[in-house]
């Protein structure tokens, strides 16, 4: 490694550098919270009784409220990350990487499941710390969403799931070298699946039992096994095709670009210098 | 739109948020229905005003929604075709090899008789999604998103910023990728393959964050961050309310998905919980001391696209809930849908949007150039 | 307006101060210059005005800086928006909008100005800057003096009563450079604002300014006339080089000041022979080192180039000047292979360029593009070397040799973007040559140089002609044309206007003749060197 990698290493501060924007306990609070009201919003069809399903959830309303409701809920939570407010750096520095995860998915809208979109997320995810990590997923996938002005009720499914693969890149354990790139290609690969499991869920009460293929719909009440059977039978025929060629090429992308990628964005964080703290001098004090 | 010089309103673009109201109340009335009649035509009502209210430049979503949408039936079809379907049928199409599966898989049956009133209840259904879908298309090209960003709250000024600095770099970094691709090429490489993109993405990545920087400096010089942020006190109260709002929230939804844990309480709670997020979002941490300039106006036409969004909402509820002929289809007994009348004279009341509203500037000076609507053959002025 | 007291800065893990003993009072009205090579800390200097170090940049401040009374040891950059607007190099990087208008009025609506003033302000501005017409248009259609007149007026609404720019017009072509220096001399001398502003290209803007500061290793002058300054400085334009070698008194900054001290000059050189250029070659003799035939090549809707022939001979050096859109790019796009035409052949060496594999192709024919950055993604300076010898296949070290040549000393060590445009620019120039190719291309090598970076150009391309390789040059820069080239080919609207030996087209034509030529009009001399030389003969 030269040595300007090695001083990259070396200056690199275990998590958020300060300056930026943390995690103090009412934001923590809130993305737990959040977090809850997400994976309700996900998993509503496993634990929802019968008569959710005939009231307030009848015909294809489940799925267009939840959306209503995260969308207000994720709001929330990133108002209240950022309630100490950001200031030009960071923005500047979320708003271009944002940028070019929102390209990446212009760039592979057509292609299957190829989208470099998620090697973003994982790699900036790592270098930036939690807080800016899930403050990147979210602005990525709501950027990415706009340049190919596809805005729909998916959209906080979407930006809720990034913000969570970015921000468990930001959590794993420190590591350098080959055993930091092999241990961000395998979260890549695990990260990538659980997105396309979770994202599908969304998808899947439109297919209502009374019309869904038989063993791959939604029966609301029925018991939980029951219905995580037809739920993998869905996936299984929907969207593996999809989500395996997207793990494959974040791990691959991971493993041959990892090394210089995450020099250069560890080099721009250092130049940022977001912490940088100024001091003055007296008169004649230096030099 | 050609018509009566009194009627002709000043081209200027429409308040985003009333385009938004109108398809997101064509997509509720999607969204209870499956008469193939209804369907069809609202995707005909938002293609037509697309056609004549999108501005010049602004992304053809519709489009592509649309193409989503057949993806979305075929799909759904063809797997009712492999997996079958809950719905019992008589008239048999055709069958394919019935497979034996164990028994883990009870209840999924691969192969078999396939009916045509299962296809047709696929369809349907795939239909009812993928109109939806043209609806959203529709909103999203009649309102680009990103005009919606000036309208989010104090709160969330940070994030918006980033996301407008996002939509704007991304055009330069596209074009500084393909030089940097040229650049390969200098070098005697043929900048495809897998290691080549590692090559790629480092010029890339490195331009991009050295211009954040100045961009950075930039805004910080221009004033960027001045927005007061409200005392202590006042982040806390707005801290209390985030977090009551969402405990509240997800209490009232374990209510309403389990109403036997919760009793009735479900509804209220959640209710509750939503509003006091949303008073949150509102009154927040911060003190907004920006000012816009040139607001989008709130006139006449804006009100009337939010009324015309609502009738065929409403409508088309009402038809459902009071089960008129035709709104719900049946297929068991294989008929030719009924079409019911009224839901259809609202979806087409619904079109009135593109006449009552004020076209874009641009389209509006392209059609004044045109001397006869059909002409194809004159070449239009760059912009 | 602004003061400097005694004003010093230390970066945090720098181990000497950036700027020292800055004392500096520049009056309202004023349009101050900051004059000194690169590296010198000019841009230090310039971001200590609005505040931006140390607190953006971090380190350690010593002194007071007071613009508008406002201190910045008390006034982030932020609070200062409304007394301070700073502009950078690059415009494109500060815009936060999309259109012109909404990017004037973004700083006016931070600073919570109310709608009817901002309107009010939002049409002066674009009076004042002349964008009335471009309100609607889209900021990236632009063109760039377009853009940095946007960005100035970006700035100016907020209402500020100084402006630091620094280097605006570097990035430049000659009349887009001339469009924003009037708009700021008629800020200056309109509206009363005061000015500082850092440049390298002096012969454009030395005679607009009330005041220099040179600036030179961290040290700073006082203000000072800018005769006086220009007689000191290391860095000058040629009208300053003359004058002080003829020692002119007072020293002329501008052309006019310099035809009315040049009169006598004229007069005593005028018996002498014109210059020969024998010593750069014949042209059109031998075989070509490449060629363009009636070459048509279309870009979207627009015909970037029409019919244009072309014969680069071994050993020379052509420029190829225009106006920005003339298609000096796509030229050199069609020499270097980047681009087939549309009709027409092209031919470097006996071989189709675009026809080749890009691995061939990188020895018959190398290109450095306008962007030198993008060729560069080692992390070192070594490593780039290292690189450029595998790509190539040459023998370990070749590069770094041809680096020293070209740059000097530069530590192997650091990142290849922490370097100066110059060593940047070396950097490229050593890779594309490590391939050996006999045709050599250079898209605008001289932005944002200063003046012995130039030299060095000069000096590089020169021998590189010497050693058989040709190059042709795409450029604004009449000064560069005027030292090294032979040839001049004039393109405007994808069509040659000019082509012939470079003293004709260059003393022939006024838009394009450089500073000497215009002093000594109509005697064919380009250069300094070439006025001293013809000294000698008159005096022998």
């Amino acid at each position: 490694m030269t040595l300007s990698g090695l001083a990259s290493a070396r200056t690199h501060p275990p998590d958020s550098p300060a300056g930026m924007p943390r995690w103090r306990p009412a934001a923590a609070a809130s993305l737990t919270l959040t977090t809850l009201v997400g994976l309700a919003a996900f998993l509503w069809p496993f634990v929802a009784e019968p008569s959710f399903a005939t009231g307030v959830g009848r015909g294809q309303n489940a799925p267009w409220l939840f959306a209503a409701l995260l969308a207000l809920l994720v709001a929330v939570l990133l108002g209240e990350v950022t309630s100490r407010g950001l200031d030009a750096k960071t923005v500047a520095v979320l708003g271009v990487l944002a940028a070019t995860g929102g390209a990446m998915r212009v760039l592979s809208a057509g292609t299957a499941g190829l989208e470099p979109f998620f090697v973003v997320l994982v790699l900036g995810g790592r270098v930036l710390g939690r807080s800016m990590a899930f403050l990147l997923g979210t602005t990525a996938m709501l950027a990415g969403a706009f340049l190919t002005a596809g805005v729909g009720p998916w959209l906080p499914f979407q930006m809720l799931a990034a913000g969570w693969v970015a921000l468990g890149a930001a959590c794993l354990p420190r590591a350098t070298g080959r055993l930091e790139l092999s241990l961000l290609a395998a979260y890549g690969v695990v990260s990538g699946l659980l997105f396309g499991v979770v994202m599908n869920l969304w998808f899947w009460p439109f297919m209502a039992a009374a019309s869904a293929p038989t063993g791959a719909g939604f029966v609301p009440g029925a018991p939980v096994a029951d219905n995580l059977r037809h739920y993998a039978t869905f996936y299984l025929a929907t969207s593996l095709g999809w989500d395996l060629p997207r793990a494959v090429l974040t791990a691959t992308l991971v493993l041959v670009a990892g090394r210089p990628v995450l020099r250069t964005l560890r080099r721009a964080v250092r130049r940022a210098a977001f912490d940088a703290r100024p001091t003055f001098a007296a008169r004649s004090a230096v030099d | 739109m050609r018509g009566h010089a009194a009627y002709r309103l000043v081209p200027r673009l429409v308040h985003p948020v009333a385009w938004w109201a109108w398809a997101l109340g064509l997509a509720t009335a999607a969204a209870h229905t499956t008469s193939p009649w209804l369907l069809l035509a609202i995707v005909l009502v938002c293609g037509w005003v697309v056609l004549e209210r999108r501005e010049i430049g602004a992304a053809d979503a519709f489009s592509v929604f649309l193409v989503v949408g057949l993806v979305v039936i075929t799909v759904r079809v063809a797997l009712t075709v492999v997996l079958g379907n809950g719905v019992p049928g008589r008239v048999v199409l055709f069958r394919l090899p019935q497979v034996e599966l164990p028994s883990w898989f009870a209840g999924v049956r691969l192969g078999g008789p396939v009916t045509a009133e299962s296809l047709l209840a696929a369809a349907l259904d795939g239909l009812r999604l993928a109109t939806t879908l043209a609806c959203l298309g529709a909103a999203n090209a009649l309102a680009a998103p990103r005009r919606l960003l000036r309208y989010a709250p104090a709160t969330l000024y940070d994030i918006g910023t980033a996301v407008v600095v996002a939509l704007t770099f991304a055009p330069q970094l596209v074009a500084l990728a393909g030089r940097v691709r040229a650049a390969r090429r200098l070098r005697g490489h043929s900048g495809r393959g897998i290691r080549e993109l590692a090559r790629l993405i480092v010029p890339v990545l490195e331009g991009a964050l050295d211009r954040s920087l100045d961009l950075a400096a930039s805004m910080e010089s221009r004033g960027y961050g001045r927005v007061a942020v409200r005392d202590r006190r006042g982040r806390l109260v707005g801290s209390l309310l985030a977090l009551l709002g969402a405990a509240g929230t997800v209490a009232g939804l374990v209510g309403v998905l389990s109403p036997s844990v919760g009793g009735g309480l479900g509804l209220p709670l959640l209710l509750g919980g939503l509003t006091t997020a949303a008073a949150a979002l509102v009154l927040g941490a911060r003190a907004d001391t920006r000012t816009v300039h040139r607001r989008d106006p709130w006139r006449a036409p804006e009100g009337a696209l939010v009324i015309l969004g609502v009738i065929p909402a409403v409508v088309v509820l009402l038809a459902e809930r009071a089960g008129t002929a035709g709104v719900t289809v049946e297929q068991v007994p294989l008929a030719w849908p009924a079409v019911p009348v009224l839901p259809l004279v609202a979806i087409a009341v619904a079109a009135l949007a593109a006449p009552a509203t004020p076209m874009p500037p641009r389209l509006a000076r392209r059609r004044a150039e045109l001397p006869h609507p059909r002409s194809s053959t004159i070449v239009e002025a760059t912009a | 307006m602004i003061e400097l007291d005694d004003v010093s800065l230390r970066y945090a893990e720098a181990s000497t101060p950036a700027i020292r003993g800055a004392t500096l009072h520049i009056a309202e009205g004023e349009l101050v210059l900051v004059v000194g090579p690169t590296g010198s800390g000019k841009s230090t200097l310039l971001r200590c005005l609005n505040g931006l170090v140390p607190h953006f940049t971090g380190g350690t401040l010593t002194g007071a800086v007071r613009v508008a009374g406002r201190d910045t040891r008390e006034h982030r950059p932020r609070d200062l928006a409304d007394v301070v607007g700073f502009v950078a190099q690059d415009p494109l990087s500060s815009f936060v909008t999309d259109t012109v208008e909404e990017e004037i009025a973004y700083g006016m609506e931070t600073l919570g100005v109310e709608p009817l003033a901002m309107r009010r302000r939002l049409e002066e501005t674009l009076d004042l800057l002349g964008l009335a017409e471009l309100r609607d248009r889209a900021l990236g259609e632009l063109s760039g003096g377009q853009q940095q007149r946007v960005a100035i007026a970006a700035v100016l609404a907020a209402g500020p009563r100084v402006l630091v720019l620094d280097e605006p017009t570097s990035a430049l072509d000659p009349v887009a450079a001339e469009e924003v220096l009037a708009a700021l001399h008629r800020l200056v001398h309109d509206l009363g604002l005061t000015v500082v502003l850092a440049e390298h290209r002096l012969e454009r803007v030395i005679h607009h300014a009330d005041r220099v500061v040179l600036v030179r290793d961290g040290v700073v002058s006082p203000l000072l006339a800018p005769a006086e300054a220009m007689l000191a400085s290391p860095v000058h334009p040629p009208v300053v080089e003359l004058g002080r070698m003829l020692g002119w008194s007072p020293l002329p900054l501008s052309v006019r000041e310099a035809r009315r001290a040049a009169v006598g000059l004229r007069q005593r050189i005028a018996e002498t022979p014109a210059p020969v250029d024998g010593s750069r070659g014949p042209i059109g003799s031998g075989s070509t080192a490449g060629s363009l035939d009636r070459v048509t090549v279309v870009r979207g809707v627009t015909t970037a180039l029409d019919g244009v022939s072309l014969q680069v001979a071994p050993g020379s050096v052509t420029a190829i000047m225009g106006r920005n859109g003339a298609g000096k790019s796509t030229l050199l796009a069609c020499l270097a292979g980047q681009l087939a035409p549309r009709s027409g052949s092209v031919r470097v060496g006996d071989a189709d360029p675009a026809r080749l594999a890009p691995a061939q192709r990188c020895r018959a024919v190398g290109l450095v593009p306008q962007d030198p950055d993008v060729l560069l993604y080692g992390d070192s300076v070594a490593d780039e070397c290292r690189s450029a010898d595998r790509d190539f296949g040459v023998p370990h070290g070749s590069t770094a040799t041809l680096l020293d040549q070209i740059s000097g000393a530069i530590d192997p060590d650091r990142h290849p973007r922490d370097l100066s445009e110059g060593q940047r620019l070396s950097l490229a120039l050593a890779i594309i040559l490590a391939g050996r190719p006999r045709l050599l291309l250079l898209d605008e090598p001289t932005r944002g140089l200063d003046y012995p970076a130039k030299r060095r150009l000069v000096e590089v391309l020169s021998s590189l002609a010497a050693q058989g390789h040709s190059v042709v040059l795409a450029t604004h820069d009449v000064e560069l044309v005027a030292e090294v080239a032979d040839r001049v080919v004039v393109l405007a609207e994808g069509q040659v206007v000019a082509d012939g030996p470079a003293r004709g087209i260059l003393t022939g034509s006024p838009a394009f003749a450089p500073q000497v030529a215009k002093i000594l009009h109509p005697l064919t001399l380009l250069t300094v060197a070439d006025v001293e030389q013809a000294l000698e003969l008159t005096a022998s």
